[in-house]
């Protein structure tokens, strides 16, 4: 295709449109064979993004870049498929006179229908994403660029000047838009579960009816939601929590909330949860879905894969990380060998009820003292190292006051999230030691168990209402806990021993990147084990449990996890008997430190 | 003014009519009636009854409002037009208009007196008016026919096959006849809804009809009477609540069934419109199944301005039907019932169902078998005298920790049909039982049911049974032999029904089994809570070199493979596991419906094998178990509910033989040392077996399917071998001692049937 009739970038939908015409006119029964299936636009778009390296020119789409992306442009959006809407009916084609037209790709159609005239009905599904929880702020993609654009357009409060009557709503909007960046709080207010309420009554008064405030899930970074139409894929290539990056039409219309609000009114008496009424255009773009790809925890790295670091590097890499990690843990070796398996874990087959390949961690012996030092600066560190990181401060009063697991409101009909509704691959501190003597409410004991389901299983239990459904996560767990957590039973459980104060050494950031790197990349390398090798391996399980009869299947498990791991932290897909003794000798040195 | 739609364009979206050019179509509908006439008139079911002649002379009685039209009736009707019937299904909302035209032709004369109401009042008041008031052609002065109606018409979509899933109703399903399940999540009031508006004119005087077929309606202002509108007098019309017809209206939201989304979705919701008779038939919670019909509703004002693109739907309800959680209630679908008569044809339905039970944990044949057999339960009884005998199987796990027991439980509560889980310390204030609380609203006594109470006609799986509180455990010995739950507090004296199965798993004495200390220490257990247990199952782990590289195996194999090993045979569906529940469910079921018998011959058996144990028992000076009379009651039963998964109706030897092996089995693990002492190799057995079998028969032959059963069930006739433990063998076991033992001339194989004849000495 050489000369593109259409700007693929600036007037998606005309290239759309042409695909069409050719679609309809090259075959014979109109656009009834189109039902459901695409006529060569995906192909289109295709090619223009990943072979002719378009990607990159596509804007992406977040809460500072919204207003100035013109509605109709191409635009990607990166985000975690938070909710499931259900799907959409519309008129896809009809015959306006003698030609078929399509509204697929688009909300608005292009002339005014004719009721009476043929027409097809298809359907797309609705997803809604909402940016990726507990992001880290090191993994956008070149916000300069992004903060370089804005400045150019007209700022908010320029517009907010111009006080029309009839745009007063328009108004609101923006401040609450506006609240909602700057009042975006750093972490600090979220954590404690209590998101701001200032802003919350704000919202709500702005909205009148329904508060939509509480719909969109309060996030670390400025978040901004988007409703992702999906058009003929297959229902499975599209999960709850698979990060994604949506490549797409924009429609995007901040003046249509009067209009809607005067006629959401009208028919009261049905249930108000339409998605309009709720997620209104005005605040939560709406991205007809051209094409999408799934993220993993790589494609949050800014290194680009043509960097990658060769193989001989990779153990000079594990070195130095090593070595950080052991100073952050006060010289304590041992620990930093654990860590860096832990960060290295990750869910890779699900049997029956198990979770192969999870390694929780809970490191014990913090107390009041240590913690502000040790544990700051643990936090500090994985946060640095690994793009989705949540800690959670553990009281009483959090346990009984926080809302866990995603929840079905039947009000609304939206999912609501809890705190753990993580993507694949999220790391979640849990720190013990701020726990105090108390009573747990039922919300308390609810949480605690699902705490525990997500440890034990790697399970979240989706409040639904009428019945509970357990959805798989893969969630990297570390407990800090003054002694053994009770609570939370992680899979190894090890004493902290420092012998020096943490050092706060200043990380030279090429390393951290190459650390980054090495984390993300690793952790999803194939592991296989050779047949004498299983042989070794069985007999020492033998062996072991002669020796200890309170050893059991679990204890086996964790060997052959770590065994896995400690053979990928290595680079190497093929478990040595080197590596098998390495994770038994460290077995060794844990147990002689529990004793 | 407020903004309004067309009533025209309510169905815009439905697919055109499928006949072939427009001045076909009155034609092809008037045909239709005839056919709909024809079908009503002559339709006979399987008695060969007029059925719906019969439901519209009860309509025409004032008996019923509902004429509720099976499809599957049209079905088998036996001038069948499958045209017609495809027309039906696609075009549903057409159809019910057609089918109640035809009833108006059709409708009888009312052979019974019924007191007149409004309705009917006002009706003869109308006709007897009728002659002058027709002035012309006017449409809006035509009284329509939906106001004289006093019925209500449903067409019900076929019962046959699996009901859809929310998720797979597509848009091509739009205006067709659809059958899905799901649960009922909100449920809005019960609302008027009009269906006929019906004016006066101010100036005229004439009533003026307007059929109202969406939610907003434009109202009339003007006359459109020829008499207005000759005299050009733009009659003021006045809207006549009292003589428009409403309908009842009710809006419900329903949601996916939790085993019908994917993995890794959320349930999808409908919305669905109950009218008339059908409204206040569900309430959220509730399982139901539905059919209706899938229509769009097109947005209207401004949003369809705006969004006309968009159409939400919804699914007009035709019939409602609740979903039945008791085994007795419990309807078979069409190809279930053919599965499970194959799997009855079958034979050896016992070991496979009891191998798919929990097939994720490793061994432990026998406990299941037993779990299953607790599934299937043995019929209740009741005596003459008025007293109840139990037919549920009460069993309870005891075991040291990491035995998997906690597993077993929460895989049995998912396959049974009821079920509830709980930890005896880890229920809440109303615990087991029942508890009385105060209602924080109303300020009343409300009695609230516990786990058991919740559990009735199911299962109670109860886990950590030795933690359990003091109070609860004294109670349990009600449920688990009387089946009820008694309560006497605050002012409320009362029984409740708790007939449930009780699965209990607990831990020895002091955490592990101590095998230096006797049974009755480590168990733990007051003998009348022990007694009313039909079976304890003791499972100990024991340190021997085979278990645990088998276990090191299955976890190098695991995280070698991402999958369990491979089970050694095929499961029943091993591939959708979701299926096999429902599966074993179902069949289960049916197991439960029969109630075996004991014959007269058995019993003689029965009570020889019972004072067997009872005077080994007395022999042993550190006895295993209490026998009591509570002990025949469970070898009967566990023998009933053998009989049962047998589809027999009598209870046969091999069943008793099979409930005192499994007895026995549950002791297994304490003598496991034993059976190595007593010396008998695995071959010699297998061939005393068979000789002892044959000769208690007195048969030379002995079919080799027969030997297969002798040699897993392992028959124990004697008595007295009750101390010394077998256990059953394998095929290939059999195969062996078969060539080994015809080497020596004892016996000739059949080469292709492997029967058995001995050689007689």
């Amino acid at each position: 295709m050489v000369g593109m009739p259409y700007d693929l970038l600036a007037n998606p939908l005309g290239a759309v449109r042409l695909t069409f015409q050719k679609a309809v006119d090259s075959g014979h029964s109109g656009a009834a064979t189109l039902d459901g299936r695409d006529w060569g636009a995906a192909d289109l778009f295709r090619q223009f993004l990943f072979d002719d390296g378009g990607l990159s020119q596509v804007p992406i789409l977040n809460a500072a870049s919204v207003r100035t992306i013109p509605p109709n442009s191409l635009v990607r959006f990166r985000g975690m498929i938070q909710d499931m809407l259900g799907n959409e009916f519309y008129v896809g084609a009809y015959k306006d006179g003698g030609r078929w037209r399509t509204n697929k790709f688009t909300d608005v159609s292009q002339v005014p229908m004719d009721l009476s005239s043929d027409k097809r009905v298809w359907e797309r599904r609705l997803l809604y994403c909402a940016p990726v929880p507990w992001l880290n702020s090191w993994t956008e993609p070149s916000s300069e660029v992004l903060l370089n654009r804005c400045a150019s357009s007209t700022s908010p409060q320029t517009e907010k000047r111009q006080r029309d009557d009839d745009e007063t709503i328009d108004h609101m909007d923006m401040e609450v838009l506006d609240h909602v960046f700057q009042g975006s709080p750093p972490a600090k207010k979220i954590r404690g579960g209590h998101p701001s309420p200032s802003s919350h009554s704000h919202e709500c008064m702005a909205e009148g009816t329904c508060s939509s405030t509480s719909m969109v899930p309060d996030f670390e970074s400025s978040s901004l939601p988007c409703l992702v139409k999906i058009y003929d894929s297959a229902e499975d290539d599209l999960k709850l929590n698979d990060i994604f990056e949506f490549i797409g039409v924009l429609t995007f219309d901040p003046e249509a909330t009067a209009a809607d609000k005067g006629d959401s009114d009208e028919l009261e008496n049905g249930f108000c949860e339409e998605e309009s009424v709720h997620l209104p255009p005005s605040k939560v773009p709406r991205l007809h879905c051209l094409e999408h790809r799934k993220l993993g925890v790589h494609d949050f790295l800014s290194i680009s894969p043509v960097m990658e670091p060769k193989p001989n590097q990779v153990k000079e890499i594990r070195e130095t990380l090593l070595g950080h990690l052991t100073a952050v843990l006060g010289n304590d070796g041992l620990a930093a060998e654990f860590m860096l398996l832990h960060f290295l874990s990750k869910v890779h087959a699900r049997v029956d009820t198990l979770a192969v390949g999870k390694l929780s961690l809970n490191l014990t012996c913090f107390n009041k003292e240590n913690t502000s030092v040790f544990g700051n600066s643990l936090n500090l560190a994985v946060k640095n190292l690994l793009p989705i990181t949540h800690s959670i401060p553990l009281s009483v009063d959090y346990l009984n006051t926080s809302t866990l697991a995603p929840r079905k409101d039947y009000e609304t009909n939206r999912l609501m999230s809890g705190v753990l509704q993580l993507a694949e691959g999220s790391h979640l501190t849990i720190d013990e030691t701020h726990i105090q003597a108390g009573t747990l409410t039922s919300v308390g004991v609810e949480n605690t168990r699902l705490l525990k389901n997500v440890m034990e299983l790697q399970k979240v239990e989706y409040d639904f209402k009428y019945y509970k459904m357990e959805m798989t996560t893969d969630v990297q767990l570390l407990v800090l806990s003054e002694g053994k957590s009770n609570i939370f039973p992680a899979d190894i459980v090890l004493p902290l021993r420092p012998s020096s104060v943490g050092s706060t050494e200043m990380l030279d950031s090429e390393a951290l990147k190459a650390w980054r790197w090495y984390l993300a990349s690793l952790r999803s390398l194939p592991h296989t084990i050779e047949p004498q090798m299983q042989k070794v391996v069985e007999d020492d399980m033998v062996a072991a449990r002669q020796a200890n009869r309170t050893l059991g299947s679990q204890d086996f498990s964790r060997w052959l996890t770590m065994g896995r791991l400690m053979s990928l932290s290595f680079g190497e897909t093929c478990l040595s008997l080197e590596h098998w003794q390495m994770v038994k000798e460290l077995e060794r040195l844990r147990m002689e430190r529990l004793q | 003014m407020k903004p309004s739609s067309l009533v025209s364009s309510s169905f815009s979206l439905l697919p055109p009519p499928r006949s072939k050019d427009g001045t076909m179509k009155d034609l092809d509908f008037n045909r239709d009636k005839d056919l709909a006439r024809d079908f009503l008139s002559n339709f006979a079911d399987a008695n060969g009854e007029p059925k719906y002649m019969k439901t519209l002379q009860d309509v025409a009685n004032h008996k019923i409002k509902a004429i509720q039209i099976d499809l599957e009736d049209l079905f088998n009707y036996k001038d069948l037009d499958e045209e017609f019937l495809r027309r039906v299904t696609e075009n549903t909302r057409r159809y019910i208009g057609i089918f109640a035209d035809a009833i108006d032709e059709l409708i009888p004369e009312p052979t019974e007196a019924f007191p007149d109401d409004d309705h009917d009042i006002l009706m003869t008041q109308r006709s007897e008016e009728g002659t002058e008031n027709t002035d012309g052609a006017d449409p809006r002065q035509r009284m329509p026919p939906e106001i004289k109606r006093f019925y209500e018409v449903y067409i019900r979509a076929s019962s046959k096959g699996r009901p859809s899933t929310i998720r797979e109703v597509k848009a091509t399903y739009i205006g067709q006849l659809v059958r899905i399940s799901g649960i009922v999540t909100r449920c809005s009031d019960v609302k008027p809804l009009m269906q006929v508006a019906v004016y006066t004119c101010e100036e005229c005087g004439f009533e003026i009809y307007q059929e109202v077929t969406a939610r907003v309606f434009m109202p009339l202002f003007e006359c459109p009477s020829k008499r207005c509108k000759t005299n050009n007098t733009k009659g003021n019309l006045i809207l006549q609540l009292r003589a428009s017809k409403f309908l009842k209206f009710q809006e419900a939201k329903i949601q996916e069934l939790a085993e019908h989304v994917p993995k890794g979705h959320i349930p999808r919701t409908m919305t669905v419109h109950c009218r008339g008779e059908l409204t206040r038939k569900v309430a959220p919670g509730d399982v139901v199944e539905l059919s209706g019909i899938f229509l769009p509703i097109p947005y209207t004002g401004f949003r369809a301005m705006r969004a006309g693109l968009v159409a939400d739907t919804y699914l007009e309800a035709m019939s409602v039907s609740h979903f039945k959680k008791k085994y007795e209630e419990y309807e078979l679908k069409g190809d279930e019932e053919e599965q499970i008569a194959r799997l009855a044809e079958d034979g050896d339905i016992y070991n496979k169902l009891a191998r798919s039970l929990a097939p994720e944990i490793f061994g432990h044949e026998d406990i299941k078998k037993a779990l299953l057999l607790l599934l299937v339960g043995a019929p209740h009884r009741k005596l003459k005298d008025g007293m109840k005998i139990r037919g549920d199987l009460h069993i309870c796990l005891m075991g040291d920790p990491g035995v998997a027991k906690s597993q077993l439980l929460k895989h049995i509560i998912n396959v049974a049909p009821r079920g509830v889980y709980t930890t005896g310390k880890g229920s809440s204030g109303v615990g087991l039982t029942a508890a009385v609380q105060k209602d924080p609203v109303t300020n009343e006594m409300v009695l609230e049911g516990g786990a058991l109470v919740l559990a009735d006609m199911g299962i109670c799986a109860i886990d950590e049974f030795d933690k359990m509180d003091e109070s609860d455990r004294t109670s349990i010995h009600e449920v688990m032999e009387q089946q009820t739950v008694s309560i006497a507090k605050a002012g409320i004296t009362t029984s409740l029904n708790a007939r449930t199965a009780v699965l209990a798993a607990a831990n020895p004495a002091w955490g592990r089994y101590d095998l230096r200390r006797t049974p009755a220490e480590n168990i733990n257990l007051p003998p009348a809570l022990l007694s009313r247990f039909d079976i304890l199952w003791l499972i100990l782990d024991r340190a021997d070199m085979d278990s645990d590289l088998e276990m090191a195996r299955h976890v190098v194999y695991v995280h070698q493979n991402k999958e369990s090993p491979s089970l050694g045979f095929t499961p029943l569906e091993p591939s959708v596991l979701r299926f096999l529940f429902t599966y074993t469910r179902a069949y289960i079921s049916a197991a439960r419906k029969l109630s075996p018998s004991i014959p007269k011959e058995l019993e003689e058996y029965i009570a020889s094998a019972y004072s067997g144990i009872r005077q080994d028992e007395a022999k042993s000076n550190s006895p295993h178990s209490y026998t009591t009379v509570r002990t025949l009651l469970s070898i009967l039963r566990i023998s009933a509910a053998l009989a049962r998964l047998r589809f027999s109706d009598t209870v046969a030897q091999s069943d008793v033989d099979e409930a005192l092996r499994l007895m026995q089995m549950s002791k297994f693990s304490l003598y496991s040392e034993d059976r190595q002492r007593s010396g008998l190799d695995a071959i010699s057995d297998i061939y005393s077996i068979l000789r002892d079998e044959a000769a208690r028969t007195n048969k030379m032959d002995v079919s080799y399917a027969h030997a297969l059963n002798w040699i897993s069930r392992k028959v124990i006739s004697d008595c007295l071998k009750w101390m010394c433990s077998v256990q059953g063998y394998s095929e290939a076991q059999l195969k062996e001692c078969l060539e080994e033992y015809a080497a020596l001339n004892v016996w000739q194989i059949h080469p292709n049937t492997f029967d058995i004849r001995f050689i007689d000495a």
